[in-house]
């Protein structure tokens, strides 16, 4: 029966498509030189009196004597410069000699004459004009979309260094880059990667220096999509990249328009979408997700000092619930005996085992953590009260956990904030419960077998094409910011395994 | 079957194979009893058993977290007869609650009576059998029982039992009364059977006679007497073991020496006393350290085996109860520094005398430079350290440099305050 069910539904869909079919090839057709047919095919197409923001205005042009018809949609259009460069230049005209394109005193006007083109004009915000015995239509850019100005970042926050962050309108993003890159070779390429909601993705990159290759794969893969509507850039990641299981991101995802640029000038590509207040930056290694854009505006020493900090971190994150869980449980030997007594005596009252204390701490840590992000921000300080009062005062003091327990989740957690990326910090969050599991089954066995493990894995990622640990391993011509930088005098090399055309950056 | 579901399987599989076979020698910290020292004794009446004294560290004594914390005791003793020292942790279990573990284990008391018996040899070698025994733990011989040495010894300072042997004996040590004598050295020396083995000696119980001589420095433990309101517990020079067998015991000044001969131990700094050359009714403080590495010559293969050996210090000396001006005066620094030279090399002329006559051997290690010179190791054997070093020629010659005389060199002349 519900296969019965489901058949018959299906059966619907496929009517629905045979209509929507019809339309589309009728798309592909030419504008008539009637300005009658042309005026009912567009109401026809855009439902003209259901759908109250299309806005169609017939006029009469003085001079060249003839009629002419204004088609846009006004809550994405600028309503005063279809008034005062399109109208109004229009009804006042009495010179009989002038062309239609003479008239108009708009910046951008294009003609053409598809029907399925000028549809997509008119739905990027621009405004159509047919004029009676043309065969074809004037498109022009009137587009107005609402959305945020240029704000701070929120995500890849830095104390020195440009502040403004990407918003969701793609031009304003293009704007942002080429404000950081003032070159002719800068080019964004513009494409529509969905089939029903149109929505444009803009490459950039910079034609001297990419390499043709990564290119022609980026666009190859891109171009394959096959799916109707791609929001948002945070999508379209998860319909490029290579291993969509793995728990290591391989593209990168940066909010900030100096860091794009800066890749861009590495010969890297940067992708930007509307709707996205961010660019996706291909291909990517495992170093551009552990680096900021803070440590080269910092001094030498000073970016260094946060990087050793970072590294330290990541470890820290990484491997101190599962080294105190394996130490405790399974090699008691190798802890000083002060601090083997210490922990001994704290244990003494707890009822649970070192591995599921730990566990529990580490679940009432991401809690916390999911519920701090979710929380409706007027009752957000309740949070940080259960969090600390709660779970780490109380539960030592009931005897549920022991104290250094609080103090290693504490400690693994606040590391793990270190790791800005959203997506590494996610990696290394599932990692540090990986590695926990195998140390508590297998000690410290079962934390050296995992983590070589995932070295294995690591090393075995591409990202487009680029081994993920490069230039560390395997090796490749770069200018050597891997986990320390070298003095900006000495970064003299463009990573080479991105194959940029000009390797030297002088 | 689509790869993926097989896959889902195969890691399924191992997952279960986690749950269901991990956790080997799984053991909580709270859940064993640690002990700290192992004490052997002979059993008495018995002549195949020994009596095992375990020193057992509890953890919750002085500690100020939540949840620990309490007045109990810092130590648990037991005693008994057992057959060796790893089987007996089952047995000392059928009384002490928590599994004993031998993982924070620091050191092996034995006691003199059974380190001078033929047999101790058997018993300590169980200790290379022991996987949790490390061989870095100390090794000390008691001058009585170890149950009475453990049961006695009641440091006020130090709460928990492994931080007072561990500082008592680091300071030990450091300033030469006792050597350092780790379970490792005591089995190398053993097997390579050429050298004798020092072993720290102590004692919980002070001997009722007075100290013998002049010198404070030339007592063994349980000789040092004291007053107050302190553990009666003191480690205080060394026991010579020969071939595994105790076979008498070093005073303070004979241990620091024999640290100074040996080329590879790096000592720190000693203060001793010596007689004052300008009025023997005085003796001098000096500061004893060694100014670069010891050089020992030796001449084995042609006629009488002859070792020289050079031994350069720096001396300071910190008292002048004669108040002389030797500081300013050329003459007298080189009265005292040939005094001091000749007392020394007196002092370690009558040690090596006494071990080639007393012991047949020496305490120095000098037998690892002696192995160089032989390019077989049966040459080696042949040669027999153990019998020839008695009939050797030694000559001591001590280098010295004299260094600072205190923190102010000059005294007041007493002439001058007297008048």
């Amino acid at each position: 029966m519900l296969n019965r069910l489901l058949r018959k539904t299906h059966r619907k869909k496929v009517k629905n498509e045979q209509s929507s079919n019809e339309k589309n090839t009728l798309k592909e057709s030419d504008i008539d030189a009637n300005l009658e047919n042309t005026i009912n095919l567009f109401k026809s197409l855009y439902s003209y009196s259901d759908n109250q923001d299309v806005i169609l205005r017939t006029i009469h042009i003085p001079g060249i004597n003839k009629n002419a018809a204004i088609f846009f949609i006004n809550t994405i259009t600028n309503p005063m410069s279809i008034e005062d460069y399109i109208v109004s230049p229009l009804l006042q005209n009495n010179d009989a000699t002038k062309q239609v394109e003479d008239i108009i005193t708009v910046q951008s006007m294009k003609t053409n004459t598809r029907i399925s083109d000028i549809v997509t004009h008119i739905n990027n915000g621009n405004t159509a004009l047919f004029v009676d015995g043309e065969k074809h239509a004037y498109l022009i850019g009137s587009s107005n979309f609402e959305g945020r100005a240029v704000e701070k970042t929120q995500n890849e926050n830095v104390v020195k260094g440009p502040k403004e962050a990407f918003n969701e309108k793609a031009a304003t993003n293009i704007s942002l880059i080429r404000k950081k890159i003032k070159s002719e070779s800068l080019v964004v390429e513009s494409l529509i990667i969905s089939k029903r909601s149109r929505n444009d993705l803009y490459i950039v990159y910079e034609k001297d220096l990419v390499d043709d290759k990564l290119l022609q794969n980026v666009k190859n893969r891109v171009n394959s999509l096959d799916v109707d509507a791609v929001q948002n850039l945070s999508l379209l990641e998860q319909h490029i990249e290579e291993r969509k299981y793995s728990i290591f991101p391989t593209v990168l995802y940066t909010e900030r328009p100096d860091r794009a640029a800066s890749f861009i000038e590495d010969g890297y590509i940067v992708l930007l979408m509307d709707n996205s207040p961010d660019s996706l930056v291909l291909p990517a290694t495992f170093w551009s997700f552990f680096h900021t854009s803070e440590e080269h505006y910092l001094r030498f020493p000073y970016g260094n000092f946060t990087r050793l900090l970072r590294i330290m971190a990541l470890f820290i994150t990484l491997f101190t619930s599962s080294v105190y869980v394996a130490v405790v449980t399974y090699h008691s030997e190798m802890v000083p005996p002060d601090l083997l007594l210490a922990i001994a005596a704290t244990r003494e009252k707890v009822p649970f085992p070192a591995a599921v204390e730990v566990f529990l701490m580490e679940f009432a840590f991401e809690l916390i953590r999911e519920a701090g992000l979710r929380v409706p921000s007027p009752i957000g300080p309740t949070i940080g009260i259960v969090g600390a009062l709660i779970l780490g005062q109380a539960a030592v003091q009931a005897n549920i956990v022991s104290p250094i327990v609080v103090i290693i989740v504490a400690l693994g957690g606040l590391s793990s904030f270190a790791i800005g990326d959203i997506s590494m910090n996610f990696t290394v969050r599932i990692g540090r419960l990986l590695l926990l599991f195998a140390a508590s089954f297998m000690g410290l066995f079962g934390l050296t077998a995992l983590f070589t493990m995932g070295i294995f894995y690591m090393v075995s990622i591409k990202s487009f094409g680029v081994p993920y640990l490069s230039p560390l391993t395997p090796f490749y011509a770069s200018s050597g910011d891997k986990i320390f930088r070298k003095v900006l005098q000495k970064e003299i090399l463009r990573p080479g395994y991105v194959k940029p055309k000009d390797i030297k950056k002088r | 079957m689509p790869i993926r579901k097989k896959l889902g399987r195969i890691i399924f599989s191992l997952l279960a194979l986690l749950w269901l076979s991990g956790c080997w020698d799984q053991k909580e910290v709270e859940e064993q009893a640690y002990v700290i020292g192992i004490g052997i004794d002979k059993a008495e009446d018995q002549e195949n058993r020994v009596k095992i004294t375990y020193l057992i560290s509890n953890p919750e004594a002085g500690a100020t977290a939540q949840g620990g914390g309490s007045g109990e005791q810092p130590r648990e003793i037991i005693s008994f007869v057992a057959d060796e020292f790893i089987s007996s942790t089952n047995l000392a279990n059928s009384v002490i609650a928590k599994q004993i573990t031998y993982d924070l284990l620091r050191m092996i008391a034995v006691s003199e009576e059974f380190a001078r018996d033929e047999q101790f040899i058997r018993w300590i070698y169980d200790a290379t059998k022991a996987m949790e025994i490390k061989r870095d733990i100390k090794f000390l011989v008691t001058k009585e029982d170890t149950a009475t040495f453990f049961q006695t010894n009641n440091p006020i300072l130090e709460t928990r039992p492994h931080e007072y042997f561990e500082k008592i004996l680091n300071t030990g040590f450091n300033n030469g009364t006792i050597p350092k004598s780790e379970l490792n050295q005591f089995f190398r020396i053993t097997e390579a059977d050429a050298d004798l083995f020092l072993g720290i000696y102590s004692s919980s119980e002070k001997e009722r006679r007075q100290q013998s001589g002049e010198d404070p420095h030339q007592i063994t433990a349980g000789e040092f007497q004291f007053e107050g309101e302190t553990n009666t517990t003191q480690f205080i020079g060394s026991a010579v073991f020969k071939e595994g067998q105790m076979i008498d015991s070093l005073t303070i000044e004979e241990t620091r020496l024999a640290i100074l001969l040996n080329p590879t131990l790096k000592p720190g700094f000693f203060l001793g006393t010596l007689p004052d050359p300008f009025d023997e009714t005085y003796r001098i403080v000096i500061r004893v350290e060694n100014n670069g590495p010891l050089k020992v010559d030796m001449k084995l293969k042609s006629g009488t085996p002859n070792i020289d050996v050079i031994v350069p210090l720096t001396i300071e000396v910190l008292s002048n109860h004669s108040m002389t001006d030797y500081p300013k005066d050329a003459e007298k620094r080189n009265k005292l520094k040939k005094s001091i030279q000749e007392s020394l090399t007196k002092k370690i002329e009558d040690l090596i005398r006494k071990t080639q006559e007393e012991y047949k051997t020496e305490p120095f290690g000098w037998s690892l430079i002696a192995r160089k010179k032989f390019s077989t190791l049966s040459e080696w054997e042949n040669f027999d350290w153990m019998k020839t070093y008695p009939d050797m020629n030694t000559n001591v010659s001590v280098q010295i440099k004299l260094g600072k005389f205190g923190r102010q060199s000059d005294l007041p002349r007493i002439e001058e305050i007297r008048d």
